[in-house]
């Protein structure tokens, strides 16, 4: 399997060109090799160089005449292989006659370089491949050494790594600065917090009841309420005199700066009462106040609700 | 077309479909309207509190307003005008802190703040045992509380007024208190000079009614009479109070009208608050006289405080407006109602 393998790949490297010649000289090296007397392979081609080589094994078989009888056995079988090979085979006409001549050497001889052929073709092709496994080999320590710059690389890396976390880590530090989470527990602080802001509702709430709920001029007691009532009028005045409100809150607030005085003592209605007015010395003698119009508001003020209520 | 369109640098997109007022149709002034955004890029958090901070806002401000990096404060100002936005509020950051700065639009005065500490929203629930956000919750602007200020400081004065207008005025006699929702505190500690901001949701409760009954009003859910012999054993039970029940003697109120089912009016109710929302302690740096310029007014450290980077924008303005502006407000507040609720001071005037 390798072997083929290893065949192919030269033919591959060989461009193409030579691939079909390749590709049979191949086949033919392989069959050579492999098979054992079945000669079907063309001899024509190879008639040539075939000649000489017979004529180098020839002269290298006469001049080695110690080796000979090594030789004549394997030559033996040999001949046996070449004389089934030659009924097979298509001879030429030089060889017929080198055969003749030669006829010991024609039959050993094509025997042997066809099998020295097939076996140094295949030889030579299989060194191709080999030298190239070889260097495959060699990328072998190549790749190890390779796998210590990979190795050093990783362990840049992950320093590198390491320090961008620290400085993610650092920013995200400062970006966190100020930022406290709230405790479980219902802190004393946060209660007290918690208790003034409830205060603060308790008393708007209980403004704007009484605002709501409440008669005109009920309590005076807070200057929350005072300043309620003091607009209440104020709206009246708008709707019934159609005046501008600078001056009558001007006066108004003059008026109503007292917040502790009332206590719900007589009449619940604020004009009722006796001192409606007149708490403040200012307003005291308000008929005598030169400023007729505003006189005239608080005359008309305190007449018409009256009316109103009949 | 699209291109001559992006070229408007500020998009902003009011939360709600329907026009809002610009003018208050019961105390016929001017609804307070802010948009709450960003200088510079900011960490994670800084965003939430930002978003968190548009929340509170809610109704009057634009929640999905967006910011493109190379909008300047005068892209902000210009959309501000046409829109009717009266009240910037920034938050930058430095290596420091971060900072809050409250600004009044046209030409009004710059407060910087600086962020102690801040806790966010969702810090805040996972914090709580039961957290409860109520369905229309934001439907209605809230009120806010500032105690500890006193009448003394001229820049606690200018806070106090600046964080006033910043929400829009309640009338007291025709105000509902369904629509009174959410509170936002701030809480002046005068050793340490720090301003603590919270924000509530106000929940009521009727008080003088067994929880029992109360639990079973209010949740619908038949109660499990297996053990009892009577309803009436049901009824008359004396269960035992919770803690937080003790302490409600100076926290119920009479209601002026029914307010769901189960607070009626002229019986009492409890009043519950329940923290939402961000938490901050802010710290008073600096007041300038312009919107992120002009003259110092006030300053925490002395005249060498470089830490911001500024915005140049307008001319620097005089005094003399400022003063204006100053009575201004002050003015406006005699003529419409307040919905303010200060604890030490009885007269604001």
């Amino acid at each position: 399997m390798a072997e083929r393998i290893h065949v192919a790949e030269p033919a591959k490297v060989q461009k193409k060109r030579k691939l079909g010649k390749k590709d049979s000289k191949a086949k033919k090296n392989t069959k050579k090799a492999m098979l054992q007397g079945i000669g079907q392979s063309k001899v024509k081609k190879i008639d040539i160089k075939m000649k000489k080589l017979f004529r180098k094994r020839a002269r290298e078989y006469n001049s080695d005449d110690d080796e000979g009888d090594h030789d004549s056995s394997s030559m033996a079988v040999i001949r046996d292989e070449e004389f089934s090979e030659e009924e097979k085979m298509e001879v030429d006409a030089e060889l017929d006659n080198i055969l003749p001549d030669d006829e010991e050497n024609g039959e050993i001889l094509p025997g042997i370089t066809k099998f020295a052929e097939g076996c140094r073709a295949f030889r030579l092709a299989f060194r191709s491949i080999i030298k190239k496994n070889v260097l495959d080999d060699s990328l072998g320590p190549v790749l190890s050494a390779h796998k210590k710059l990979i190795a050093e690389k990783l362990a840049e890396e992950e320093a590198e790594r390491k320090v961008k976390v620290e400085v993610k880590k650092e920013k995200h530090l400062i970006g966190e600065k100020g930022h406290v989470k709230p405790a479980n527990y219902f802190d004393s602080h946060e209660k007290f917090l918690t208790g003034v802001a409830t205060k603060g509702v308790v008393k708007l709430f209980n403004a704007v009841n009484k605002a709501q709920h409440a008669q005109k001029g009920l309590n005076l007691m807070r200057s929350k309420d005072a300043k309620a009532i003091r607009k209440r009028r104020k709206e009246t005045f708008f709707s019934e005199l159609g005046k501008t409100s600078k001056p009558a809150a001007n006066t108004l607030t003059k008026g109503h700066a007292s917040p502790d005085q009332r206590d719900g003592e007589g009449p619940a209605w604020a004009p009722l009462r006796d001192n409606y007015m007149l708490t403040n010395p200012k307003l005291k003698d308000w008929d005598k106040i030169p400023e007729a119009t505003v006189a005239d508001e608080f005359r008309r003020m305190s007449e018409q609700p009256c009316s109103d209520d009949d | 077309m699209a291109r001559f369109k992006n070229k408007k640098k500020v998009i902003v997109k009011p939360v709600a479909k329907k026009k809002q007022p610009t003018v208050d149709h019961i105390t016929g002034s001017k609804i307070p309207m802010s948009f709450v955004f960003s200088r510079g890029k900011l960490p994670g958090p800084l965003r939430q509190l930002q978003m968190d901070l548009r929340k509170l806002m809610l109704p009057y401000t634009a929640l999905n307003l967006k910011e493109k990096k190379r909008n300047n404060l005068k892209d902000f100002l210009n959309v501000a005008g046409p829109m009717g936005v009266t009240h910037f509020l920034i938050i930058s950051k430095t290596t420091t802190a971060p900072y809050l700065r409250v600004a009044r639009t046209p030409q009004g005065p710059t407060l910087t703040f600086k962020i102690h500490e801040y806790s966010l929203a969702v810090d805040v629930i996972k914090s709580q045992l039961r957290p409860r956000c109520p369905q229309d919750l934001f439907k209605n602007a809230p009120l806010i509380v500032l105690s500890g200020f006193g009448t003394g400081d001229q820049h606690l004065k200018l806070t106090t007024i600046m964080f006033q207008n910043i929400f829009p005025a309640i009338d007291i006699n025709t105000v509902k208190l369904s629509s009174c929702q959410r509170i936002v505190l701030l809480n002046y500690n005068k050793d340490t000079k720090l301003i603590d901001f919270r924000h509530y949701s106000i929940r009521l409760q009727p008080v003088g009614v067994s929880r029992r009954i109360r639990k079973f009003v209010q949740n619908h859910q038949v109660p499990d009479l297996r053990n009892l012999q009577d309803v009436s054993d049901f009824v008359t039970k004396a269960g035992y109070g919770s803690e937080s029940e003790a302490d409600d003697e100076a926290a119920t109120v009479t209601l002026a009208s029914d307010l769901g089912r189960v607070n009626r009016a002229s019986t009492k109710s409890a009043v519950k608050l329940q923290e939402i929302g961000p938490r901050m302690t802010l710290q008073l740096i600096k007041i300038e006289e312009g919107l992120c310029s002009g003259g110092v007014i006030f300053s925490e450290y002395g005249s060498g405080d470089g830490k911001k980077k500024q915005d140049n924008e307008e001319d620097p303005e005089d005094q003399e407006d400022e003063d204006e502006d100053r009575e201004d407000i002050v003015q406006d507040e005699e003529d419409h109602e307040e919905n303010i609720v200060e604890d030490d001071d009885e007269d604001v005037d």
